[in-house]
């Protein structure tokens, strides 16, 4: 097995306050209410209109999710004269909500802002469409909520290609990605590649905080690959598509020949071509790499070499053509 | 698979030198070496692994060894905390 056990975490909670951090420039947020209600907790990726509830219809009132005004919400209220309106609003404060978006930079009447404060619910107020505030949200908060899991491997974008590197510590992971950023190509991670599971079926791998862009050379040391090959060396996070697993050539394992069965591992559940490379001294690790990453983005755009050969092959046993010269006349070019 | 549960005493906590001396002594041995800091479980093998954790005095950490020389590797790291990697 190339990964071994892999421990899958996901963040239970995010607070009111982080989440106001990471978003106030994206969705322009404006707190109408000071910082109360910052520690307060959010525990689920979705999120809710709570126009029915507004309405008096809260059996089924998912309150415990980030509550966004619409127009429809707004408009609502509007219609109502300031008592009912104020009791409408009451009537879902009973429930502890996390916090409160008013989108099209609608406005709430003054009392309602001062009772989500004695109840130290936040009220952020967005210039933002609903659309795009909803979409922004949950593409954030399905990020905090991803599942998440640690793989100790190196992970490179060779021509566009994620290509995560895993073998046995000592192998040579650290040296191949070496290589191939002296090659041009970026890194994104050594050693410690947090890998996190967007939307369906696909992983985002990246660096952790503290190690961003350092790796560890045996023999060398700690160095800072940013800082020796610039800017154009680097990433921050990208697609996981391919998974190399080095090990030592065993003379008796066996290895693909032809490359037509495609083998693949699962990784949180998303499949992920995986290729088995023996390595030996003289082996060039890192143009196999390259070749690798380019025969993939072939496969990409439809062409399978394998498939091909093997195409190419099934015509000249039909044809009984098969140990003809490539070349049927040479035409005087004696170079 | 040996498990063992480690505090950190030593007052710079898990700091780069400690952390090389860790990773120099979990290759000494064959066995597959993981620690685990509240579900972030890393190679104890790399330091890089090591230094991401940036475990600070009194965390508490979870080591897991397996292979064929596990005890061993457990006694021999397990002591290396216990002392605090030598330092105040």
């Amino acid at each position: 097995m190339a990964l071994g056990k892999l421990k899958e975490t996901q963040r239970r909670s995010i607070t009111v306050g982080f989440l106001f951090e990471k978003n106030k420039e994206r969705l322009k947020l404006k707190p109408l209410n000071g910082e109360s209600g910052f520690e307060k907790e959010v525990r689920d990726k979705n999120i809710h209109r709570p126009g029915l509830a507004l309405a008096g219809y809260v059996e089924l009132f998912t309150y415990d999710r980030v509550q966004v005004f619409g127009n429809t919400e707004i408009r609502y209220l509007k219609h109502l004269s300031l008592k009912e309106r104020l009791k409408a609003f009451e009537n879902i404060l009973q429930f502890a909500m996390p916090c409160m978006i008013v989108t099209n930079e609608n406005e709430l009447d003054a009392e309602m802002v001062e009772m989500a404060r004695k109840k130290d619910i936040s009220i952020f107020q967005s210039p933002l469409e609903t659309t795009k505030v909803v979409y922004f949200l949950s593409d954030f908060l399905d990020d905090q909520f991803a599942p998440q899991t640690v793989i100790h491997g190196s992970f490179i974008d060779v021509y566009g290609v994620g290509v995560l590197l895993v073998g046995r510590s000592g192998i040579g992971k650290s040296e191949i990605a070496l290589d191939l950023v002296e090659r041009g190509h970026r890194l994104v991670s050594d050693d410690v590649v947090m890998v996190t599971r967007k939307g369906e079926g696909i992983l985002i791998g990246a660096g952790t905080d503290v190690v961003k862009h350092f790796m560890e050379i045996r023999g060398l040391g700690l160095i800072d690959v940013r800082s020796i090959f610039g800017i154009r060396a680097i990433r921050f996070q990208k697609r996981v598509e391919i998974l190399i697993e080095l090990e030592e050539w065993k003379q008796d394992a066996e290895y693909t020949r032809t490359g037509l069965d495609h083998e693949s591992i699962k990784i949180m559940g998303v499949d992920i071509p995986h290729v088995r490379l023996p390595i030996f001294p003289g082996k060039n690790v890192t143009v196999i790499t390259e070749v690798i990453a380019l025969d993939y983005l072939l496969k990409h755009y439809g062409y399978d070499a394998a498939k091909e050969f093997s195409k190419r092959l099934d015509a000249a046993i039909t044809e009984k053509t098969k140990g003809k010269r490539a070349i049927d006349y040479f035409e005087h070019d004696f170079e | 698979m040996t498990e063992r549960e480690v505090t950190i005493k030593n007052k710079a906590g898990l700091h780069t030198r400690p952390a090389a001396s860790l990773v120099k002594l979990a290759a000494k041995f064959k066995s597959d070496f993981f620690i685990d800091k509240d579900g972030f479980e890393i190679n104890g093998k790399s330091i890089i692994g090591v230094m991401t954790l940036a475990a600070e005095q009194g965390s508490k950490l979870k080591l897991r060894f397996t292979g064929p020389d596990e005890e061993d590797a457990a006694v021999a790291i397990v002591e290396l905390f216990e002392q605090g990697f030598g330092e105040p």
